[in-house]
């Protein structure tokens, strides 16, 4: 606070040289102007944030992946902001507008740049929450929701559970609805890592999404049912400790619930730090693996959690084990193209983040290990290397 | 994408135009749409609304106070991303039958309206022209197309080992093509120069179609340069395609320094002396008492001064030399050694940019203006620009600092902010520019050192160039008989 004074103190000053009546004139701009440029009917976008964005010269716009695959300014950070704040306050309204809203992987690269903190992502949920209130919402996106209200899970093939009986235990495995749909592979081989550990695992006779999908949506109340009904049986678990092969369950359960009045008692973890911590308690030992990899940091965990040098000191610990780094790497990691629902918003622009990075990262080494199973399905896609979860990795290494 | 099967309506009402055009018969507008699809390919052409919105402005700060008003600049006509330099050789022949304009545009950071589609027509983003094409380490030169963004190219140096030393504050959000049509000067040109002297040779496609390319040699005198025709000429005289740049090792040391000195005269002294010595620091700026508060209000030591920040940066025995040279010419000058935190904080904070977008929608208008000067005017000229700016009525600060030298002179970049309290936001942004402007020039200043033409101060251009500009405008009539390359910018 005080901090922020100091900073426009200069602005005071400069007002205060001022003759009284323009005083009186420019301190009543200076705090109610902006009224006259945000909508009347209180929207839940943050218009004001938005506007912000859409004033900026788009500071961050080299490092954001949808436009410097899309190469559009429409597409850039601040433009979509633009076409935002157009939207919301009813100067434009045409299909394309609304669909541009969609057109975000979610990665959060604009935020390390931006000198507001803003990451366009949550800047765009608020606009999508709006036009979730006005049945604006396109109709591949309403059966997208309506799929996962019915079925419990984003996937055509509905599985929401990994099979096995539930027990008791302090630690909870919940694999997320790609991983059970699309990648069981890694939920087996994370379930044989904690057994060969020792560690005694439950899982949930029934997983529901986590419900990331429909809150990147904006799908508001539906999402907040999800929560509350995931955070009921996470508690009638009985655990004390609840780990996910998903970056986006780790956020969505540990971050978002708490900010939608949902939060849980428990520690959340991503494997990647719970394999660390088993290994630095000596309880996952390992033998030679003659390896070479590169290491792709998934964006959610590099940047919404800040889980870097985990999954690098799990992968260093296998003797014999090589890890590259791509040049975008850590925090400066680069959008497989599968974040915030591109794949399905904008298949073209999805493939086209996936190539740039994929070409990238097989440039170094015949294997990628990712930490992310929407990540490895996207860079199996590809087919140029290799794709491969931490845990397959490590489960090799302890063989 | 960006693609349209049919031209859409002009506009929806939602918003006013400022610079409104005569819409194209639907006639032509299809033909026109059907053969620049035929070179480019569908999915390059648009004539979706949200894609010609965004196309109408670039970062003129007064066009981006329009958007708060309901307005929009100017909408273009069609947004084509071309790939190649023969797809743009095709398009101006085509603008040139067809009497439309073609406006090439960047990443739209401008700060005049330079690539604001006046008259609407083409708009030509480069962004799909934007490889590196070569990384030459004997000649330490890099080949690039014009859309490559400027952080983007200068992180493949850094990873390569290299730098090509242009670093403008808008690094982050500007292209190599909007560079060379503004005659851009990055940070740390007093040590690399501005984009001009960094510049090798390039390939351009004139208005008629033709296409020109200049040698990459490190000098030549065979007859006057045609192609630095093209540096400064925003899109007027034709689109650049291709761009030979020197490079530098990436520099081994970096020293950071800073010095307070009780008046700004003191200051300039200082510089001016320790150019005169042949040391050229990477960047040098040094603020007036305004700025100092403004930007340094935590350095205790520099209150009621004006602090000056140097960095050097190179080979590490010269760099020592530098640092030790610009220290004892400081400190003889009355230089009150001020340590590297706070140029160690403008380092941190440069890429910071927030005015617009704060100040903006609380009504405060707000920009900035760059001139340069010889020295022994430079002070007579700082002083009046600041009066002439002060004396408007509803300016709460006029300040500047001195961001790029010269063993001959200096760059000043002035910033003001205020209130109209009378007229429209508009005709206040204006009148002060104005002041500044004849300030300006009566102290014998050039109204731009870096940011170029555009819209706005075309109004002053005959003025600074005098019977230059009617040379200037012979020679766009005689490469651009139709005037079809952006027009309405410039006084051309
Ligand atoms: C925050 C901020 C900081 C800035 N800092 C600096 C600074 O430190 N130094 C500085 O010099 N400027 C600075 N500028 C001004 C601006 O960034 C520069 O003028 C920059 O050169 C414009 O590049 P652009 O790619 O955005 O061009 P645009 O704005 O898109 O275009 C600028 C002009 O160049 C023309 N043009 C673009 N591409 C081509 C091409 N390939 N061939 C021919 N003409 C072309 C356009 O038609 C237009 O007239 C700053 C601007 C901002 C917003
Ligand atoms: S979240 Fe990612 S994709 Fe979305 S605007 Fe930011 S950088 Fe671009
Ligand atoms: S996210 Fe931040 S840096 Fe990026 S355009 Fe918006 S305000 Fe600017």
């Amino acid at each position: 606070m005080l901090e922020e004074f100091k900073k426009y103190l200069w602005v005071a000053k400069a007002i205060s040289r001022l003759t009284l009546s323009t005083q009186k004139e420019v301190v009543i701009r200076f705090l109610t102007a902006k009224k006259k440029y945000l909508p009347e009917d209180n929207p839940k976008a943050q218009v004001e944030d938005i506007l912000k964005c859409a004033l900026c010269p788009n500071m961050c716009r080299f490092d954001c992946p949808v436009l410097q695959a899309a190469k559009s300014e429409t597409y850039s950070p601040a433009g979509r902001a633009r076409i935002a704040y157009l939207l919301e306050m009813g100067r434009v309204s045409s299909h394309d507008a609304v669909e541009l809203m969609y057109a975000c992987a979610a990665c959060s690269a604009c935020q390390q740049w931006c000198p507001f903190d803003f990451s366009v992502d949550d800047l765009l949920m608020g606009v999508r929450r709006d036009l979730v209130d006005r049945n604006l919402v396109p109709e591949t996106l309403m059966d997208i929701k309506d799929q996962i209200v019915r079925t419990r899970t984003i996937y055509q093939n509905s599985r929401t559970s990994l099979g096995l009986e539930p027990r008791k235990a302090d630690i909870l495995y919940v694999a997320g609805c790609t991983v059970l749909n699309k990648e069981r592979i890694i939920a087996q081989t994370a379930m044989k890592i904690l057994e060969k550990a020792g560690i005694t695992v439950t899982t949930l006779p029934e997983e529901w999404c986590c419900g990331a999908p429909l809150n990147l949506l904006g799908f508001e109340d539906d999402f907040k049912k999800f929560a509350a009904h995931n955070a009921d049986s996470i508690k009638k678990s009985g655990c004390k400790k609840m780990i996910c092969s998903c970056p986006e369950c780790v956020y969505t359960f540990k971050e978002v619930y708490a900010k939608e009045g949902h939060p849980l008692q428990v520690e959340v973890m991503h494997t990647s730090e719970y394999f660390l911590e088993l290994i630095e308690q000596g309880k996952i030992q390992f033998k030679e693996l003659q390896r070479d990899l590169v290491y792709h940091d998934p964006c959610v965990l590099a940047r919404k959690l800040h889980i870097t040098e985990q999954p690098r000191k799990v992968l260093e610990a296998i003797p014999g084990v090589s890890v590259k780094e791509p040049p975008l790497t850590k925090e400066h990691t680069r959008c497989c193209g599968i974040g915030g629902l591109l794949a399905i918003t904008n298949p073209e622009l999805s493939v086209t983040l996936l190539r740039a990075r994929d070409s990238e990262l097989c440039k170094l080494a015949d294997t990628v290990v990712t930490a992310c199973p929407a990540c490895k399905i996207a860079f199996k896609r590809t087919r140029n290397a290799e794709s491969r979860d931490l845990s397959e990795i490590v489960l090799e290494g302890m063989n | 994408m960006s693609s349209e099967e049919s031209a859409g309506p002009a506009h929806s009402p939602g918003y006013e135009i400022v610079y409104p055009q005569t819409s194209l018969s639907t006639e032509k507008k299809e033909r026109i749409l059907a053969n620049l699809q035929k070179i480019v390919g569908k999915r390059n052409v648009s004539c979706r609304e949200i894609d010609r919105l965004s196309y109408s402005r670039d970062y003129w700060p007064i066009a981006l106070r329009w958007m708060l008003e309901g307005k929009v600049p100017a909408l273009p006509d069609f947004v084509v991303w071309p790939e190649t330099t023969d797809h743009i050789s095709h398009i101006v022949r085509i603008a040139s039958e067809e009497k439309i304009p073609v406006v090439p545009f960047g990443e739209g950071s401008g700060v005049l309206g330079g690539a604001i589609p006046v008259q609407g027509g083409i708009v030509l983003d480069m962004k799909k022209m934007s490889a590196v094409l070569t990384l030459n380490d004997d000649n330490l030169t890099i080949t690039v197309q014009p859309g490559i963004n400027g952080m983007n190219l200068e992180r493949f140096l850094n990873q390569k080992g290299y730098t090509m030393g242009h670093i403008p504050q808008s690094l982050y959000c500007s292209t190599v093509g909007g560079w060379l049509g503004c005659r851009a000067a990055g940070q740390f040109s007093t040590k690399y120069g501005k984009i001009d002297d960094i510049l090798i040779s390039l390939e351009a496609v004139l208005p008629q179609g033709t296409i020109i390319r200049s040698k990459p040699v490190p000098k030549s005198s065979t007859c006057p340069r045609i192609d630095t025709l093209l540096l400064g000429a925003e899109g007027t005289l034709g689109v650049i395609t291709e761009a030979t740049f020197k490079i530098w090792p990436y520099p081994e040391k970096r020293a950071l320094q800073s010095y307070a000195f009780s008046t700004l005269k003191d200051g300039l002294e200082s510089v001016r002396t320790i150019l005169r010595r042949g040391i050229f620091p990477a960047v040098v700026r040094l603020y007036d008492q305004a700025e100092t508060e403004r930007h340094f209000y935590s350095t205790k030591k520099a209150r009621g001064k004006c602090i000056l920040i140097l960095v050097e940066e190179g080979d590490r025995e010269l760099v020592d030399l530098e640092e030790a040279v610009s220290h004892t010419v400081c400190t003889d000058h009355g230089g009150f050694p001020t340590g590297e935190a706070p140029a160690a904080h403008w380092m941190e904070t440069r890429f910071n940019v927030k005015e617009i977008s704060e100040f903006t929608p609380r009504d405060v208008v707000f920009d900035t203006i760059e001139v340069s000067v010889m020295w022994d005017k430079s002070m007579e000229l700082y002083q009046s620009v600041i009066s002439a700016m002060k004396s408007i009525e509803g300016v709460i600060i006029a300040s500047a600092h001195a961001s790029h030298f010269y063993p001959q002179g200096v760059c000043f970049y002035f910033t003001f902010g205020g209130t109209s309290l009378t007229g429209s936001p508009t005709d206040f942004y204006e009148t002060v520019w104005n002041a500044a402007m004849k300030a300006c020039l009566n102290a014998g200043g050039s109204i731009s050192h870096h940011h170029g033409i555009g819209i706005l101060r075309s109004r002053w251009i005959r003025e600074e160039l005098g019977p230059s500009h009617d040379i200037l405008k012979s020679i766009k009539k005689a490469l651009d008989p139709e005037n079809v390359m952006n027009p309405g910018k410039m006084g051309l």
